[in-house]
């Protein structure tokens, strides 16, 4: 069985521990569903607001399964030749070229038009063979011989028809050629696509995919999340960095703070050997955390309060 | 536990999931019947969470789902153990605990209570009773083999087909006769004379036992009768004329056109560009060969190069038409997925662009402001003169122009060339009237001159009228 390649993933309390010691602190429901899908050999689509570490979780199965990860970026415009496969044209032509004396040969006191045709059908494809053909990430994930972490991410940007491609690609893991046929993968890969929910997604698409919506955590779950990837920082400062960060969130904002973000302030807190949140302290560094002009003027108002509410 | 049974009450879970508007396909059910076997049924958040991966497909039908696994499978106490338990055991053992038939030798005696026990002492009938798996399960709290038996009685009395709301009495008293419950009552009623104690404890057991049954029936018409209530409803609202919408179904109105929104916006977003790929553009791969000495590295292929499609809405938004605007204003900014460059104007008397609004304020409040500023008495003539000024120009062979009103323009000349020039310049010019065909041309309405303007002139007053006219302005959009 191809789970065989992913013995990792085994068990429930297994992932979550293994995870966890690779800097990933993941819910219950998290490590179920990439139990599951290891299980079912089923795609996760992984849906949340961005900076929840969507992305991240890919990366990190990628890590302890040991495991190549082949990442497939999405965006307007991409299309098959990008992300399955392409010919590699100027081989191709550059091989014609080189071989036209040999062609020549070939072709000797051959008698008329159909007697050459025939003798170059002999030799079958050659210029469309898989030496000719470049491997995108999709094609690459599924040549893995010992299974791979594919990640497909941000699928919301590509185009719908892109989905369709997927199709095939996700629930067969096979991928047509029209000049050589379909190619079946070596070994499945576990596959991760990730959507920052700017558009719905193909009914057809959702349908193939195991589903994992990841919201902003709770406050004691962020506390470990910057724990685990910050360790340096002191346990006291943390909690209270959390605890701003989650009283910042319920502000109305044009981009709430994501976990990345929590993270990126408290390695800036790091850096300034703070001990403790002052006003003084958020009011310099709050643009690690806010990303909009008008969301950091709607903070600073409400600074005081905010720091009210985290140090009591 | 057999898997066969479980995966029969995971089946059963997910047609509740299907009458509560989360779509799922056979292949889904698949899906969570292989998921489920193979996270266990004995660890409860596990399974929750790992059939919501299967199941649920959105934010929004995880909400739904979480409810529901609640709703279904009871909330998390010692009970819902015993209800999981209780389909699944075999049928026929099911039926004997449900009779009054005194067989479950190996259980442990129930402590009868007092004043009854004293009772049954001098009855041998009574002490029959007390003895029947059924009361003992009551008296001693014993939840599994109680709900293994109202399970079996509710397959007996058929509770699974209760359809509406009202008829959970009658269900109920279905289900208490199907568990024997008459007789606890001819026993009540022999007592209530002789043994007051006595009566009173077993009324107390008797109540209990309505309540279990009463439940029982709730969830049945919870789980099997109330989406197909929710079905009805919205079938209806979609017929209704929209002016006739009251208030309160506005809360029912929006969701029902957020979901044909979605489902149009998802038939027709796919085809949201047109390929070409595998077409060689011969000259510029000439051209591009020429620094080459004539051999082509570089391939160009062909791409297509589209104008954006656009609608323009012009809506009257007059007293008598306002209510459907309000509906095609929000219609139309619900497929804004698929349909990205909506420019809207409302007019009665003057004409103004209100795009903006919509961009700043949510699509109803925008619909209530548009109604403010613009209502009035109409004057199609001047409309057409201020739309002309302010977006003729920015009509191209890719526009959509939507005429939203009754073309009753109080006697005036409506200046129809306006409109003729418009119809020249825009890919499609459709006139949407709410008032029926046979009303057209009737009265002041100018509709009947107006239709040799238009491409497509038809009545609109209801939902499912608006849905069909979006669905071909998408269709037609892409071509």
């Amino acid at each position: 069985m191809e789970t065989s390649f992913y013995q990792a993933l085994n068990d429930i309390g297994g992932i979550t521990t293994d995870f966890e010691q690779a800097g990933y602190i993941c819910t219950t429901r998290i490590a179920t569903v990439v139990y599951l899908a290891a299980q079912l050999n089923k795609p996760i689509l992984v849906e949340g607001p961005p900076g929840v570490g969507k992305t991240e979780l890919a990366k990190t199965c990628a890590a302890v399964i040991n495991k190549p990860l082949v990442r497939l970026q999405c965006y307007e415009g991409l299309d098959e030749a990008k992300a399955l496969y392409e010919w590699k044209y100027g081989k191709q032509l550059l091989y014609t070229q080189i071989l036209k004396e040999q062609l020549g040969d070939m072709l000797e006191g051959a008698k008329g038009l159909k007697e050459s045709i025939q003798r170059l059908h002999s030799t079958g494809d050659v210029f469309y063979a898989k030496e000719f053909l470049e491997p995108r990430p999709l094609l690459r994930a599924m040549e893995q011989e010992q299974g791979a972490v594919l990640l497909i991410d941000e699928i919301d940007k590509a185009d719908f028809e892109f989905e369709s491609l997927l199709l095939e690609v996700l629930s067969d893991f096979q991928v047509s050629i029209p000049e050589i046929g379909t190619v079946q993968a070596r070994s499945k890969p576990i596959v991760f696509l990730t959507s920052n929910d700017t558009r719905d997604l193909s009914d057809a698409l959702k349908r193939r995919c195991l589903h994992l919506h990841i919201p902003f955590p709770s406050i004691e779950l962020e506390a470990r999340i910057v724990a685990a990837r910050v360790p340096e920082l002191e346990n006291k400062l943390t909690d209270q960095l959390v605890r701003f960060v989650h009283a910042v969130r319920e502000l109305d904002l044009k981009k709430a703070p994501a976990i990345s973000e929590t993270i990126d302030w408290a390695r800036s807190l790091l850096l300034l050997h703070a001990e403790q949140l002052d006003s003084r302290l958020v009011h310099d560094t709050l643009n690690v955390l806010l990303k909009y002009e008008e969301d950091i003027v709607e903070a600073e108002d409400q600074l005081t309060k905010l720091l009210k509410q985290t140090t009591a | 536990m057999s898997p066969g049974s479980s995966s029969q009450q995971l089946l059963e879970f997910i047609k509740f999931l299907r009458g509560r508007d989360v779509p799922i396909s056979p292949a889904d059910s698949l899906d969570a019947v292989h998921a489920a076997s193979l996270l266990g049924y004995t660890d409860r958040s596990t399974l929750r969470d790992g059939l919501a991966s299967v199941l649920a497909k959105s934010p929004h039908e995880e909400a739904r789902y979480h409810e529901a696994f609640d709703i279904f499978f009871g909330l998390p106490t010692p009970r819902d153990d015993s209800d999981m338990a209780s389909s699944t055991e075999p049928n026929d053992q099911n039926e004997s605990s449900a009779e009054d038939t005194p067989d479950d030798t190996g259980d442990q005696p129930a402590t009868p209570s007092s004043a009854l026990a004293q009772a049954a002492s001098s009855s041998s009938e009574l002490s029959d009773l007390l003895d029947s798996s059924l009361v003992r399960a009551l008296q001693s709290g014993d939840e599994a083999s109680l709900s293994i038996a109202i399970e079996a009685a509710a397959r007996e009395a058929e509770v699974d087909n209760i359809r509406l709301f009202t008829q959970r009495g009658q269900y109920t008293r279905r289900l208490l006769d199907a568990l024997g419950e008459t007789d606890l009552r001819d026993a009540a009623i022999q007592l209530e004379q002789k043994n007051p104690a006595a009566f009173h404890e077993l009324q107390e057991l008797r109540e209990r036992l309505r309540l279990r049954a009463r439940d029982r029936v709730e969830r049945a018409y919870l789980v099997h009768a109330s989406g197909d209530t929710e079905e009805f409803l919205d079938n209806t609202l979609a017929q209704v004329k929209l002016a006739n919408i009251s208030p309160h179904q506005m809360m029912r109105m929006r969701k029902l056109i957020e979901r044909m929104a979605r489902k149009l916006a998802s038939r027709h977003g796919r085809q949201r560009k047109r390929h070409r790929r595998g077409q060689l553009n011969v000259p510029a791969t000439l051209r591009a060969s020429i620094s080459t000495d004539g051999i082509p590295f570089t391939t160009r292929w062909k791409t297509v190069q589209r104008r954006r499609p656009q609608v323009m809405a012009i809506c009257d938004v007059s007293g008598s038409v306002a209510a459907y605007a309000k509906f095609l204003l929000m219609f139309l900014y619900a497929v804004q997925d698929v349909l990205p460059r909506t420019r809207s104007f409302a007019f009665s008397s003057t004409l103004g662009e209100v795009t903006d609004w919509f961009e700043a304020m949510p699509v109803e409040e925008a619909v209530n402001a548009v109604n403010r500023t613009y209502g009035g008495a109409t004057d199609y003539a001047r409309a057409f003169q201020d739309f002309a000024d302010q977006a003729l120009m920015d009509i191209h062979s890719a526009t959509t122009v939507i005429i939203l009103g009754d073309a009753r323009n109080n006697n005036s000349d409506p200046r129809l060339d306006l409109l003729a020039e418009i119809k020249s310049r825009c890919k499609r010019l459709i006139w949407l009237n709410p008032e029926p065909r046979v009303a057209w041309g009737s009265g002041d309405s100018a509709m009947l001159p107006v239709i040799r303007h238009c491409h497509l002139a038809t009545e609109c007053n209801n939902l499912k009228q608006l849905e069909r006219i979006v669905d071909k302005l998408l269709a037609d959009s892409r071509r």
